[in-house]
């Protein structure tokens, strides 16, 4: 078992192409989408929304929401005549546009629904789910002040027609001084204690890594490892292919032993690519691995087991080859898919999140979260780790059973 | 040394082999001579524990084949049909891979390496990899490593496929010395002159069942034809010779331009065969008349060629 194990991990290491393409290609995919999701250079923002601005009012006040909104962090404003703005919309250059238009202050003073109006591409829905987001909470933020502030001072000289200038400028000042204070919070976090709707961030950015990162890490590290150790189960039927495997059963070890070894080389395989990728990660992304230690060793392991046992269970349930090849494409597609190896779980509706439950890379990547991201303690990680080991231990068992069954066939 | 007994063997349509029987004594070299798919694997992958046989036994030195598995497997050696080596491992490499596997360790294991990398004449090219190899190397690398745990008995299934005729006599030397030295050799092959070159004893199979078996000598005398002639043209006209090979009770061979007829009586066959051929509008380009060869035998037996 040791010998054929010893003999499978140098036939790997004499696969140059193999072993590039098993350590190198996870290393690319993971910077790859590491910049995709932003967990590279955690300080450095997204690139802005831009959104096209048409102001017909040209007032203070539309001067004003034109430098609140161009002032957030993630937005970009463009000032554009209405012709120019739909003009690049329709081309696809842009998203939406902003109009105020004329009489924007004058209705908002006086308290009146404000007359502005937004024209989007229905086409771009994610930029226009962001751009909602923004508007909502900055854009009436404004108009609603200076609604309230313009009602509060018609109501005060209304309800004391026998107020002097003065006073009425003191008080006034005075409205006005609340206000600000409350404009220039502009730590977001003050913004969220007083503004009606209380928001609080459970796990922070602050707290650990980054949210992208370790997806990045995670999904694209356990995906191309059911890549890898398919393709090391496939070569199972190599032996049978290439006549080998007639000669290792004429030899006196046991045919179980066969597959034992194999199964060996092939986890030794999947910690070494797994090891591989976090020490990549650690090095030159920056995750920070010593954070539970243990914890990762141990889930390291544990989805190299699950890994392994698909690998091997696709080699003893296929005919050839090519079937392990293209069937286990698929399976690993849908599978991480479901799992959420390609896009974060979080992005996909309540359905799938039920449906992620049958996908090794489910159980493996949220283990990997509870670590980095989660930060939970190895005693609430371990339930995770065990549903590896149980799916590493079923699919294992099937493969001996169907290994022995088809015993023959390989012949 | 081997006996087996009433071997049959069936693949779901297939009846591969039917009720087989073979004896091979200490220090045989046994031929099992026959065309493809005649049952000549099959035989050595149930000789070999390989495949379970539906029924019949196999001994070896009186003690059934899976009385102790274990023990008999180091007992057989066995060089497969098809090319068994890892192809991105050097020779050294596999040697000391299938070595390992019999249990071999350490010195006695580069030892024996050294000393069959040597006798097959590749000591020089074993730090290359085997797929750096030509079909002829290859083969004898695939014979070594059946030799590496000293078997009491050696299958060697068609181990000349596919080679040209320098490799081909070099491993004949080498299976002519492995049976000087006492080694007891099942060897199959559809080629005649292997068999009549290397083997003490042949036996002839055919679709599953061994059809004669003897010496060469006793296999020639036991036949009733004793000559074959053969005759070469410089064209051919396929749809007059059936009439041809009537007349000579179907014991005429046509393989492209070359006819063998086998016969007991060349002197009067002879006129008469040119003369057909001469009607025929043949010409003539090469005749030879030879004493018989196991081809003839087997055409006799079988009705058949053993190539193709
Ligand atoms: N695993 C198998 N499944 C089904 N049929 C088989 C199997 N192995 C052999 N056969 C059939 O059994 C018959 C004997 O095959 P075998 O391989 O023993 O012939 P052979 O004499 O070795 O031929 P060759 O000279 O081509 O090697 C053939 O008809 C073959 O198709
Ligand atoms: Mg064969």
């Amino acid at each position: 078992m040791f010998t054929i194990a010893f003999k499978g991990i140098r036939q790997y290491f004499k696969d140059r192409t193999a072993v590039l393409l098993s350590l190198l290609l996870p290393i690319v995919l993971i910077t790859l989408f590491a910049l995709m999701y932003g967990g590279i250079g955690k300080k450095e923002k997204s690139r802005p929304i831009s959104l096209l601005f048409t102001d017909q009012d040209n007032t203070e006040l539309s001067k004003e929401v034109f430098k609140t909104l161009n002032d957030q962090d993630g937005m970009q404003l463009f000032s554009k005549s209405y012709g120019e703005a739909s003009d690049l919309i329709k081309k696809g250059k842009n998203t939406a546009v902003l109009v105020l238009y004329k009489g924007f202050q004058d209705s908002v003073e006086a308290g009146n629904k404000a007359p502005m109006e937004l024209f989007y591409d229905e086409a771009k829905e994610i930029e226009m789910g962001l751009l909602q987001q923004a508007l909502w909470s900055n854009l009436f933020g404004i108009t609603m002040k200076k609604g309230i502030k313009g009602k509060v001072n018609t109501w005060i000289k209304e309800k004391n027609p026998d107020l002097s200038d003065a006073e009425l400028l003191d008080i006034q000042a005075q409205v006005e001084e609340q206000f600000t204070d409350f404009d220039n919070s502009d730590d977001s976090k003050e913004m969220e204690k007083k503004s009606n709707l209380p928001m609080t961030a459970i796990v922070s950015e602050e707290k650990n890594g980054n949210l992208g990162l370790v997806q990045a890490i995670a999904g694209t590290a356990i995906m191309m490892l059911l890549f890898s150790v398919s393709g090391s189960g496939a070569s199972l039927l190599k032996e049978k292919e290439d006549g080998t495997f007639r000669r290792l059963l004429v030899s006196p070890i046991s045919p179980s032993s066969i597959l034992y070894g194999k199964m060996l080389s092939t986890l030794f395989m999947a910690v070494l690519q797994l090891t591989v990728m976090f020490l990549y990660s650690w090095l030159a992304l920056g995750l920070d691995i010593f954070i539970n230690l243990p914890a990762l060793l141990l889930m390291i392991l544990s989805a190299a087991i699950a890994c392994t046992s698909f690998g091997i269970f696709m080699a003893t349930i296929c005919k050839s080859r090519k079937q392990v090849e293209s069937l286990s494409t698929l399976i690993i597609l849908v599978i991480s898919a479901l799992g959420g190896s390609m896009m974060p779980l979080v992005f996909m509706p309540e359905i799938m999140h039920k449906l992620a439950v049958v996908s090794v890379n489910y159980w493996a990547i949220e283990g990997f979260f509870d670590i980095f991201w989660r930060q939970l303690p190895l005693s609430e990680i371990y339930p995770k780790m065990l549903v590896l080991m149980g799916i590493g231990i079923v699919l294992t068992s099937i493969s001996v059973i169907s290994f022995k069954r088809n015993l023959l066939k390989l012949v | 040394m081997l006996v087996a007994k009433n071997l049959s063997k069936s693949f779901k349509e297939v009846n591969a082999l039917n009720n087989i029987s073979l004896a091979v004594q200490e220090g045989e070299l046994y031929g099992l001579l026959g065309p493809n798919g005649a049952g000549k694997t099959t035989t050595i992958s149930i000789l070999s524990s390989l495949l379970k046989p539906d029924s019949g036994e196999i001994l070896y030195q009186g003690k059934s084949l899976y009385q102790n598995l274990t023990e008999s497997k180091k007992m057989i050696g066995v060089v497969p049909q098809e090319i068994a080596l890892y192809e991105d491992l050097t020779a050294l490499e596999n040697l000391k891979f299938w070595g390992t596997l019999y249990g071999i360790k350490g010195k006695e294991l580069q030892s024996k390496t050294e000393e069959l990398l040597d006798f097959m004449g590749l000591s020089d090219r074993k730090n290359h990899k085997i797929k750096t190899y030509s079909g002829g190397m290859k083969r004898r690398i695939n014979i070594a490593a059946a030799l590496l745990h000293d078997p009491k008995i050696v299958f060697m299934d068609e181990p000349t496929v596919g080679i040209d005729p320098q490799s081909r006599n070099l491993i004949f030397e080498v299976i002519q010395e492995l049976h000087s030295r006492g080694l007891t050799m099942i060897y199959t092959t559809h080629y005649m002159e292997e068999a009549e070159r290397l083997c003490d004893r042949i036996g002839i199979i055919d679709e599953g069942k061994i059809i004669a078996e003897g010496r060469l000598e006793e296999l020639k005398k036991s036949s009733k034809i004793n000559e074959e002639i053969r005759v070469r043209f410089t064209n051919v006209q396929k749809t007059d010779l059936s009439n041809i090979n009537n007349h000579f009770n179907g014991q005429l061979l046509i393989h492209e331009n070359q006819m063998v007829l086998s016969t007991s009586q060349a002197n009067t066959d002879l006129p008469i065969l040119i003369q057909m051929c001469t009607n025929a509008n043949l010409h003539l380009e090469n005749l030879q008349v030879k004493s018989l060869s196991l081809e003839s035998i087997f055409l006799e037996l079988t009705g058949k060629s053993l190539r193709d």
